[in-house]
């Protein structure tokens, strides 16, 4: 079963990586980082999943040998991963948004000032 | 122990003032000179002038007023052949003569290859701080010459290095002072066969790095008024003249201490002889014949020449050499 | 009693971060009001900036004598939660003289700038921003190099990567700024999910993000997932790095932020990926010995070398040659550290941290030139040596560094490099290292022409008519340029010091990983080993300093002797005519050589060369998320052949 969620992630990685390589659109790009970004976090959050196991939190009388917890380090590591995410989209949407303005376009085979 | 010290210092200044350094770099650099015109000229069928031409040209600049530009940064107009010709006596000193070599403990040949850049650059420095456009045409070609330069001294310098550290097994060597004594001990690297083209490579960047016929695209006189010195007159010009003559008794004594170092008999003052006699034959050939036998290269073929003829010999030089041959 | 504790200096390298990030809150907690003082609009936000660096950077200093001199490696639980049951569990930070000797540099590169910004931000709007995001990008620089946990070095990547991101594209209004800034983030994102792809497949693995336990636990036990990871984190950091083919990203960066964070960019961002690199390859996966993966970082250091000093010969604009000539100096340093010797790490150590004091330099200076001209195209510029003199000598100091003129830094340790690397073709046998040491030598010569170009068209030449009222930079500017071109002196002189004080402790330090391990609280079978640091050459920079000064002396002498300088002083205001420029006698007109293609004979020889290069550089950012997709791939490749 767990399998699928590595293979769903390193899909969604590579579905990330080709939409950025090649569509000529900025917001496209952006969405294409996010995929990307998602893809990372469902391999993260695979990483730390025990079957049957649950929620890690921690009390005395629970601790027996049947009941494993999911692991918690990748889920923190995730929360952390997810607001990164957050902070680059609204940042790239921001940069977006003022290419527009001065460039008056949105495709990047136009915004190419930069090169050689 | 004061006195001894006082001695010391006295010697070393003695190094520096008088042999191997300034006055010898002077009178040498400018005999060469003198030679090499005289030699060009008979070779053109004309008289030439008299082989101590340089010495009066030098007195006579000194005396002439000098000029600055209105657009010059003056400082370093002035400082520029100043530093240069200072570096280039520098660079004479770590240039063992058959052994004999006053400070052969501060630089290896990698610093000699860095070393030999600064004249360059102070040259280089100097014109741009003129302004003149004649002269930013001249620094242009001059640096391009230098790059052109660099790629076949480097595999040179590079298979010296191997060949001598094969020879005393410490795999390889780029101390001057090793490579010397192990022509001593061993007899001339230029009998080795894997050392031939890379003296013959040598001996082709003899003139390109002094700036000889026919690679003189930087000073071309008749195209770009003699290109970086087109600002410069007075005592500044006699200094450049001098560092001219001063580098080509710098490469051409590198040339014997790096492929001759064996040649000699072991007493300084007549090996310093023998040195200045190879200097002379091989300022005769490579730079006098080639001098008046050939055209002036334009500045792209020049690069193309080096980097291709003269840098697949010097390549040769180095597969033979890192294989052992 | 208590506050004797707290000054222990055990606590130094998270007080290092810490004011850095205070600063930054503190300024953001300032207000957006831009202050009254038109000399300073950031008002007293500056100085906390500065004094946060200020302090970092002592914090840092104090850490030189155990680190470095008493080879300690201070091992720092964050809220003490040490190891339990054989697995680190807590945070932790961990300083050897390594992560010491970047902090360091980082520190230093940071203080200097910040002392810049003060007065070369003046013209900005926004100033007060400014300060929060500079010190956020300086603590996570520190933060990435100092942390031991490698799940905090990918928190601290995202950070200074946003940060330099939003100071990429701070002047919206400069030509490109945005679309550098959008490109840099783009790339720079693959780089960071790249790092997190690569950490979370060792957890995986080993369930542990602690860097020391790591390196106890991968060496015996590779698998293909591991492989995988390190072609991720590989990856991952050389966007940081920018090395090749991450470089035109550096180019655009470099060129489009305010050169007070090009030092930044340039000086400390490709180091923090230099030092990423280091930390995976040598210490978490320990590929001292293996031959194939010392020639990959070789192989990839000299293409970075080469392709990116041409790259600079072609540019019209004096930041972007900066940039190229920055990632070519890394690719120095990769190859030097890619040899896993003794020499080569000391070398390559040496030359980073000489290319934060050259780059850091020159960024400022062409600063400087941009914040009096307004602009920094080599075309339009000329004749700047005589309205701003201090600047041009400082240039000339960076300069004749980066090419590596000797006595200068640069010198110093290209010249342990190509003895490292020619040691090493020697006793490999192997001639691709040989020509390692011939691309490095011609680079060196190549990086000289270009600073020539910069020189001559900048500084010397004609004044164009309407730089006629240029003025010198303020003094504080002029300081800052000033400590980094003494530093550059310095530590070109004295190159035996640097390498005993610094770059040896740190690279004994990458030699041996059992005592990193050791002295965080695990196990290792590593032995202590001593590197060696023998060079097959020899280099006396103060005596030939001496030499050359007397040899100077004497000629100036004479020189005075013969009226060498005879001109009256008052030529400046009715220039006769013989005193114009060389004309053959036609009129004096402004012509000015110089500009982007000044070595047309050189060029010409490459033309298929450079024209190849340009089109491939296209600047469109799909194509450059292209390389790096396809460098992911090329790595993972690798890899799994070859580990």
């Amino acid at each position: 079963m767990i399998t699928f969620n590595y293979i769903c992630s390193f899909f969604l990685i590579v579905l990330g990586f080709y939409t950025i390589v090649t569509k000529y659109n900025l917001v496209k790009t952006v969405i294409g980082m996010s995929i990307m970004d998602y893809g990372v976090n469902l391999l993260i959050i695979s990483v730390g999943y025990n079957p049957g196991g649950t929620a890690p939190i921690f009390t005395a009388g629970e601790l027996t040998k049947a009941s494993y917890f999911v692991d918690p380090i990748p889920q923190a590591l995730t929360l952390t991963s997810i607001v990164i995410g957050a902070c680059v989209t609204a940042m790239s949407m921001s940069l977006v948004i003022r290419m527009k303005e001065s460039y008056g376009t949105l495709d990047t085979r136009e915004i190419r000032r930069l090169r050689g | 122990m004061t006195s001894s010290i006082l001695v010391t210092a006295l010697q070393y200044l003695g190094y520096i003032l008088i042999f191997p350094g300034f006055l010898f770099c002077f009178l040498c650099g400018n005999l060469l000179i003198g030679i090499d015109r005289k030699l060009v000229a008979r070779m053109q069928k004309r008289v030439g002038p008299p082989i101590l031409q340089p010495f009066y040209d030098f007195f006579k600049l000194c005396g002439k007023e000098t000029i600055i530009p209105a657009a010059a940064s003056k400082t370093t107009f002035l400082l520029a052949p100043l530093v240069g010709l200072a570096a280039l006596v520098v660079l004479q000193l770590f240039i063992p003569i058959r052994g004999f070599s006053a400070f052969s403990g501060t630089a290896d040949i990698i610093v000699l290859l860095y070393l030999l850049l600064i004249p360059a650059l102070a040259g280089i420095l100097g014109a741009a701080a003129s302004g003149s456009p004649y002269a930013g045409v001249g620094l242009s070609r001059e640096m391009v010459t230098v790059i052109a330069c660099e790629l076949p001294l480097v595999l040179v310098l590079l298979a010296i290095a191997k060949a001598v550290g094969d020879g005393t097994g410490a795999g390889l060597c780029f101390s001057m002072g090793a490579i010397s004594e192990y022509q001593i001990a061993h007899g001339s690297l230029i009998c080795k066969a894997s050392m031939i083209p890379a003296a013959i490579a040598f001996l082709m960047v003899i003139p390109g790095e002094t700036g000889n016929h026919p690679f003189d695209a930087a000073e071309a006189e008749t195209e770009i008024c003699e290109g970086m010195l087109a600002e410069y007159s007075g005592a500044p010009l006699a200094v450049y003249k001098l560092t001219h003559a001063v580098k080509v008794l710098t490469l051409t004594s590198l040339f014997v201490a790096l492929f001759l170092g064996g040649v000699g008999v072991g007493i300084p003052a007549v090996d310093a002889l023998i040195v200045f006699a190879l200097c002379i034959v091989v300022t005769a050939i490579f730079i006098s014949l080639v001098h008046a036998v050939t055209a002036r290269l334009k500045i792209e073929q020049l690069f193309k020449y080096y980097w291709t003829v003269v840098s697949g010999l010097a390549l040769v030089s180095l597969v033979l050499a890192w294989y052992g041959l | 009693m208590n506050l004797m504790n707290l000054m222990d200096y055990h606590h130094f390298p998270i007080y290092s971060i810490m004011v850095l990030f205070l600063g930054a809150f503190v300024v953001a907690a300032c207000g957006t009001k831009p202050s009254k003082n038109l000399k300073n609009p950031a008002g007293a936000r500056a100085w906390i900036a500065l004094l946060a660096t200020a302090l970092s950077l002592f914090f840092l200093i104090c850490l030189v004598k155990p680190v470095m001199l008493g080879g300690e490696i201070i091992a720092y639980w964050m809220g003490n939660r040490a190891i339990a049951g054989g697995y680190a569990i807590g945070i932790a930070l961990e300083v050897d003289a390594l992560s010491l000797f970047f902090g360091l540099l980082i520190a230093t590169a940071v203080f200097v700038s910040c002392l810049y910004s003060i007065r070369y931000m003046v013209h900005d709007d926004c100033v007060p921003q400014y300060y929060t995001l500079y010190c956020m990008l300086a603590g996570g620089v520190l933060g990435l190099v100092l942390s031991g946990d490698i799940f905090n070095m990918f928190v601290m990547v995202e950070i200074l990567t946003f940060a330099a991101v939003a100071l990429t594209a701070f002047r919206t209004k400069v030509y490109g700024a945005l679309e550098a800034a959008f490109k840099y983030l783009v790339v720079g994102c693959m780089g960071s999910t790249a790092i997190l792809a690569g950490v979370i497949m060792l957890y995986a693995q080993y369930h542990t993000l602690n860097l020391a336990q790591l390196a106890t636990l991968i060496p015996g036990s590779m698998n293909n997932a591991t492989k995988l990871a390190f072609a991720f984190l590989y990856i991952g950091f050389s966007t940081k790095a920018f090395i090749v083919p991450f470089h035109p990203l550096a180019a655009d960066a470099h060129g489009a932020a305010p050169a007070s964070i090009s030092v930044l960019i340039s000086g400390v961002l490709t180091k923090s990926g230099i030092y990423g690199i280091i930390r995976i390859t040598y210490f978490l996966f320990q590929t001292m010995g293996l031959g194939t993966m010392q020639f990959m970082l070789v192989f990839i250091g000299s293409v970075s070398m080469f392709v990116c000093v041409t790259m600079a010969l072609a540019q019209h604009d004096f930041k972007r040659l900066l940039a190229y000539h920055s990632i070519s100096q890394i690719g120095y340093v990769l190859a030097a550290v890619g040899l896993a010797s003794g020499l080569g790490f000391s070398a390559g150590l040496y030359h980073a941290m000489n290319h934060t004091l050259f780059k850091g330099l020159l960024f400022l200076a062409a600063g400087a030139v941009l914040h009096e001209t307004g602009t920094t195209d080599l075309g339009k510029l000329g004749g700047l040596s005589k309205k701003m003199p201090h600047t041009t000598v400082l240039f000339l100091v960076g300069a004749f560094s980066i090419s590596g003129v000797p006595p200068f830094n640069g010198f110093a340790s290209k010249w342990m490099i190509y003895q490292a690397t020619y040691q090493r073709a020697v006793e490999t046998g192997n001639i691709g290292f040989l020509a390692v040491t011939i691309v490095a030598l011609i680079t060196s010569v190549l990086t000289l022409a270009s600073f020539v170009k910069v020189t001559q068209s900048v500084f010397f030449g004609q004044l164009p008519a309407e730089y006629e009222n240029v003025k010198e930079v303020p003094f504080g500017m002029r300081l800052a340029m000033g400590i980094l071109a003494a530093l550059c002196i310095f530590t070109g002189l004295f190159p035996r010091l640097v390498t005993t004080y610094l770059t040896e402790p740190a690279a004994n330090a990458i030699l041996n990983v059992g005592s990193y391990i050791r002295s965080m609280g695990f196990k290792s079978e590593l032995i202590l080993q001593r590197a060696d640091f023998s060079q097959a050459g020899v280099w006396e920079p103060v005596s030939w300093l001496l030499i050359l000064c007397i040899a100077l002396l004497a000629v100036t002498i004479v020189a005075v002797a013969s009226k060498y300088d005879s001109v009256s002083e008052n030529r400046e205001k009715n220039v006769a005519a013989k005193y114009q420029l060389f004309y053959g006698g036609e009129e004096n007109v402004f012509s000015q050589v110089g500009g982007g293609d000044l070595f047309w004979g050189f060029k010409h020889n490459w033309r298929h060369y450079f024209g190849f290069m340009h089109e491939l550089h296209s600047g469109v950012v799909n194509d450059y998320a292209l390389w790096a997709v396809v460098a992911l791939a090329l790595a993972i490749s690798f890899m799994m052949i070859v580990l």
